[in-house]
């Protein structure tokens, strides 16, 4: 379970992220809604210790993340799957994967047993797996730094704006696979602008406005709220 | 036609030297993007770590090279401990003005500790051996050998093993790379120790055909650049071809133009790569 209390972080000494609580429970998918600024990104980015925060804390499965460089937070079970991918452009997917499991090296068995298991996730990936990373569509692209992430045997998974740019039937096939990663008992804390489709897979759900939380509460409830509908389902 | 073999083998051991030097300036270039103006000195205190552990101490010389590559690696690490390091967040021209001190110190260290005379050390490996009518000395054959087992390796340990796989993985995406559990700190430590180590290898193997001397590394730093910059910055093929062009073009054209002339080549490759092809041969993203 994740735990976020108080947390406010930013750029250059201008916070975005104003005490924001976030909780993600264990095995659940919690959504994160917000348009562009509202500070989804910089809260996952002090997550996983790319930034740092300026105030507040963010507890793991009882241990406290702030200050744990960032290998020890993929090694205590968070992984990151970033805004942008971030893939290792020149080398091939499989490549890419398999420094996903970096951390968990020194179990070779573990880590093919995780490679065999985001094939079977994406096929697609397993047929191009010697094609370097950049040169696959957007869409592929997209599953193989979730596959990357999952690769780090992760407990939660964050993903951050995964259907960015992807035409909409591959959307569709995206969130899929995130809702049979969460059945398969990873919890997800995901970032969406799809609010629609992200509340339909999702447990929970958090609006952000300005780097504050202003509404919380169960997907039904968000799905039938009528702020929710009006500011971001469009009914 | 015999002099043109010659010229052949030894720019070709020429080259296995330049080749050695480069990788260690383009990984580190790749890794943290800054050019270390020190990495010539790290070359010539190989060589001088090399002369003592093999006339001081009186090792075997390939020992003598190894043990020197293990003392310059760690030297490699403590340099970017102590000065890199805690420049990491600092602009780039702060990392040049302390790489030019670290450069500074090293001389001084090697001038404080061997003096500022000319040394020689012997090749310990003599005798020579004709190739197609051209006298081809062992010194020279040891090199290129050496030269290819060490880049056969080192190519092995990029590509293949994990450990070397960081390195690339942070040339390509220092965020992605941190998201993955890659220390950005240890694989620039890493980088450096290997640089060093490498530098030590070419310092090594042709201290016995020239002679060592605390500025030695002056002229082969601007030639290992010369080298990265037709490369390409941060490509390790790069390296390896624009290692053995540079030196080739070094030999062929001392032997059939001028000495002079040969020593002035690397800088008209410079001009003409920036003019042509300001990337390099082996163009690879140095964006940001």
């Amino acid at each position: 379970m994740l735990t976020v209390r108080g947390l406010s972080a930013g750029y250059d000494a201008v916070d975005v992220l104003h005490a924001v609580d976030v909780t993600a429970r264990a095995g659940e998918l919690t959504v994160v809604l917000g348009a562009n600024g509202s500070g989804k990104t910089t809260m996952f980015r002090t997550i996983s210790g790319i930034l740092r925060p300026s105030a507040g804390s963010v507890e793991f499965d009882g241990t406290r993340l702030s200050g744990l460089p960032a290998d020890g937070i993929v090694k205590a079970g968070l992984a990151h799957c970033p805004e942008g991918r971030h893939l290792f452009a020149k080398m091939p997917v499989e490549k890419n994967l398999l420094l996903g499991g970096y951390v968990r090296r020194r179990n070779r068995r573990r880590v093919h047993e995780l490679l065999a298991h985001v094939y079977e996730l994406f096929p697609v990936l397993h047929d191009k797996r010697h094609h370097p990373a950049g040169t696959l569509s957007g869409g592929q692209q997209q599953m193989v730094a979730i596959a990357r992430a999952l690769m780090s045997d992760p407990s939660l998974l964050i993903l951050d704006e995964p259907s960015m740019g992807l035409a909409p039937l591959v959307t569709a096939q995206v969130l899929d696979a995130v809702a049979q990663i969460n059945r398969d008992g990873i919890g997800v804390l995901l970032a969406e602008q799809n609010a629609q489709a992200a509340l339909r897979i999702a447990h929970h759900g958090y609006v952000l406005a300005e780097g504050r939380v202003v509404l919380s509460g169960t997907a039904t409830d968000l799905l039938d709220d009528p702020e929710v509908r009006e500011a971001y389902l469009g009914v | 036609m015999t002099l043109f073999i010659q010229q052949l083998f030894d720019g070709l051991a020429l080259g296995g030297v330049y080749c050695l030097a480069a990788i260690g300036l383009t990984l580190i270039f790749g890794v943290l993007r800054i050019p270390n103006l020190a990495h010539g000195t790290l070359y010539m205190l190989g060589a001088y770590v090399t002369y003592f552990f093999l006339v001081t101490v009186g090792v075997p010389y390939v020992a003598a090279i190894g043990l020197a590559a293990v003392v310059l690696a760690v030297i490699g690490v403590l340099l970017e401990r102590v000065v890199f390091h805690p420049l990491r967040n600092a602009p780039h021209t702060h990392h040049m003005i302390a790489a030019v001190g670290a450069m500074f110190f090293f001389q001084a260290v090697a001038q404080a500790i061997w003096g500022a005379d000319f040394r020689r050390m012997d090749s310990p490996i003599s005798g020579s051996v004709t190739i197609l009518g051209a006298q081809i000395s062992w010194q020279r054959i040891v090199i290129v050998v050496t030269a290819v087992i060490v880049l056969g390796l080192l190519t092995w340990f990029i590509k293949r093993s994990i450990h070397g796989q960081t390195i690339e993985a942070i040339e390509q995406d220092r965020t992605g790379s941190s998201l993955v559990g890659i220390s950005p700190s240890r694989v620039s430590m890493l980088t450096f120790g290997l640089a060093a180590a490498l530098a030590t290898v070419a310092a090594g193997l042709v201290a016995p055909i020239n002679l060592l001397a605390p500025t030695m590394g002056d002229a082969l730093s601007l030639k290992v650049f010369a080298i990265i910059i037709l490369g390409g910055l941060g490509s390790l093929p790069g390296a390896i071809v624009g290692g053995f062009t540079l030196a080739l073009a070094e030999v062929m054209t001392s032997t059939y133009v001028s000495a002079a002339a040969g020593e002035g080549i690397a800088f008209a490759v410079i001009v003409l790569v920036l003019a042509i092809r300001p990337t390099g041969l082996f163009a690879r993203a140095v964006q940001r």
